[in-house]
């Protein structure tokens, strides 16, 4: 639900001039100084050490029914307490970290490779192909990336694949937005030109010397898009359109779990704090990157 | 003016145009055949029964055909029957629809409401703790699935203290899943406002208000308000489009009875006709919106001459 976050990166293309390792290094400093950017950053790291660690903070198979074990309340065995299925609600919310990256991982790439194609082409070639696609991007953006999902969902078919994929298309427009835009105030600088005079080919002119501008703030946008994805793919797998089950995907647990709120609200409690505190992570780092880019917030 | 409403009615034109097309193509992207899949969860289909059905679908027609066939209905009013009670899409979906806008506008109102001034209240306390308060807030919102608080609510309002029904189609019903959908669309206006806000109060005009001498309290809403205002109506407009989306998801956490209830239950079922009709009422919707506020943009802002 960040949408207007994304598409306003706040970056000023003209900061993208390629930088050297120096540059990184500062951006980098910037980004410590900013408390909202470390908690964010804290976040996101944590999200990547519980996903890749999963097997050995998991007291229990994410998947293991137990009989007797239903709906208990939190002990010390069983800190998040267990499910309608007597499964370990802990092991399954550090096993859903997994999928949530993936989901995120998936969703972003497939958003950022076309959208950045999209940009690019359209805004190198310019002409009839330009008009075409960024009118299409129009299109597309009016849609609202749920219409769309919804609409891929209702293609492909619900699984969490194809919610992946669903979430994937839905947001091409943003990237190929701010792609377009770097691309248009590249284009018309002396560097660019001075390329073109010197008679380089499309190749070396799209990808040495737009590609490496356009990075920037697509950074920013990815790091955003992230969280966009993870919510959206929960939302889908929320009404049954995404993940299936038996999955520990915390969207679908959220949703297992509605008919015993009531009697056990940890159900749905630990899942949605942990989609929040990923979603948060991601929002805060991408916040944080886009101050250490703007070039208004930086103190000289 | 006149220029550049037509150019905006006619981008929309072509808007819708698009989604007619892509609404016709759905039904091709289907991997396998469609009509076995839609006809997958009755059972005891007979193949001729299943041709039949193709046939008056007319999806055994070349595809231009089948475009041609689905406008000229569209332009009768007519967007088929669903797969599952017959029933005419268009007659289930404008059932539905006032419930679907009912939310979507008074979530709307809310968000404007609390974002608004918070995110005003933030820019004028810029750097205070206030204004990180609000920020938090603001983050925290856009962080919060929508769904999980709605679940949230439901158990504390509905289930635990009892105040509000847990579901129906009543104005008591509405409470709840507009609160849900206004609140994290909140956030969102609130870090918009703040910002637009922050660029007003540092404009000259605003300086010269103060450096006048005028109240405190006219230099606020007379001059900085009002001007603030103008783009945050325009985002507004994008705002009602996201407050749709969110509608489908949210009727779900309420059981309330609007067309994104309709639409999630046609994903499961198949029923490609009313996934179909409702794609293009959703988008005809958003587009009409989307001029509308458009629209208010330009009466607002007396600098705008649109052409």
């Amino acid at each position: 639900m960040t949408e207007q976050a994304i598409t306003d990166t706040g970056v000023m293309p003209t900061e993208a001039e390629p930088r050297h390792a120096g540059e990184f290094r500062r951006l980098f400093a910037s980004l410590l100084r900013n408390p909202g950017a470390v908690i964010g950053l804290v976040l996101v790291v944590l999200l990547l050490l519980v996903a890749i660690f999963a097997p050995l903070i998991a007291p229990y198979d994410p998947m293991q029914m137990g009989a007797g074990k239903r709906l208990m309340s939190p002990t010390w065995s069983h800190p998040f307490g267990t499910d309608e299925f007597g499964r370990d609600l802990f092991s399954r919310v550090v096993f859903g970290a997994r999928l949530t990256l993936q989901i995120g991982v998936i969703a972003v790439s497939i958003s950022l490779v076309c959208g950045l194609l999209i940009g690019l082409v359209g805004g190198y070639a310019g002409g009839w192909l330009e008009r075409l696609l960024m009118r299409g991007v129009d299109v597309l953006f009016s849609f609202t990336e749920t219409l769309i999902a919804l609409a891929a969902v209702a293609v492909l078919g619900p699984s969490l694949t194809n919610a992946m994929v669903a979430v994937g298309i839905a947001t091409i427009p943003f990237y190929a937005r701010v792609t377009y835009g770097v691309v248009l105030v590249e284009r018309s600088k002396p560097y660019f030109e001075a390329g073109l005079a010197i008679g380089a080919g499309h190749p070396r002119l799209i990808f040495l010397y737009l590609l490496p501008n356009v990075i920037p703030p697509l950074i920013v946008v990815a790091t955003l898009g992230i969280s966009t994805a993870v919510l959206a793919a929960a939302a889908l797998s929320f009404l049954g359109l995404g993940a299936q089950p038996p999955l520990p995907e915390w969207g679908l647990m959220l949703s297992a779990g509605r008919d015993f709120f009531s009697r056990a609200p940890w159900i749905m409690i630990f899942p949605g704090v942990a989609i929040a505190l990923a979603v948060l992570g991601f929002n805060l780092l991408g916040d944080g990157i886009r101050e250490a880019l703007d070039p208004r917030q930086r103190k000289a | 003016m006149a220029k550049y409403l037509t150019q905006r009615i006619l981008a929309a034109l072509i808007t819708i145009w698009v989604t007619t097309v892509a609404v016709t193509l759905l039904i091709h992207l289907v991997p396998g055949d469609p009509v076995r899949i839609m006809y997958a969860q009755s059972q005891g289909t007979t193949p001729e029964q299943l041709e039949e059905i193709r046939h008056s679908l007319g999806l055994d027609r070349p595809l231009y055909e089948q475009y041609f066939m689905f406008m000229k209905r569209v332009f009768q009013g007519d967007l088929g029957h669903t797969i599952r009670g017959r029933q005419p899409v268009l007659d289930l979906l404008l059932i539905r629809l006032p419930y679907t806008l009912l939310l979507a506008g008074t979530s709307l109102l809310i968000a404007a409401a609390i974002g608004i001034s918070l995110g005003f209240i933030a820019a004028y306390k810029r750097g205070t703790l206030v204004d990180t308060g609000c920020m938090v807030g603001a983050i925290l919102g856009v962080s919060i699935p929508h769904f999980w608080l709605g679940l949230i609510l439901l158990f504390v309002f509905a289930v635990k203290l009892g105040w509000l029904p847990v579901a129906g189609d009543d104005l008591r019903s509405l409470v709840l899943p507009a609160v849900t959908l206004g609140l994290t669309n909140a956030a969102i206006v609130a870090r918009l406002t703040r910002s637009s806000m922050i660029d007003i109060f540092d404009q000259d005009f605003v300086r010269t208000a103060r450096a006048k001498g005028l109240p405190k309290a006219t230099v606020l809403y007379r001059h900085a308000l009002r001007a603030g205002l103008i783009p945050i109506v325009s985002m507004l407009g994008l705002q009602f489009a996201y407050m749709m989306g969110g509608a489908i998801v949210v009727e779900n956490v309420f059981a309330w009875n609007g067309v994104g209830r309709l639409a999630i239950e046609a994903i499961f079922q198949r029923d490609y006709p009313l996934i179909q009709g409702f794609i293009l009422i959703f988008a005809c919707i958003v587009v009409v919106v989307s001029i509308l506020m458009d629209l208010l943009y330009a009466w607002l802002d007396p600098r705008i001459k649109y052409g």
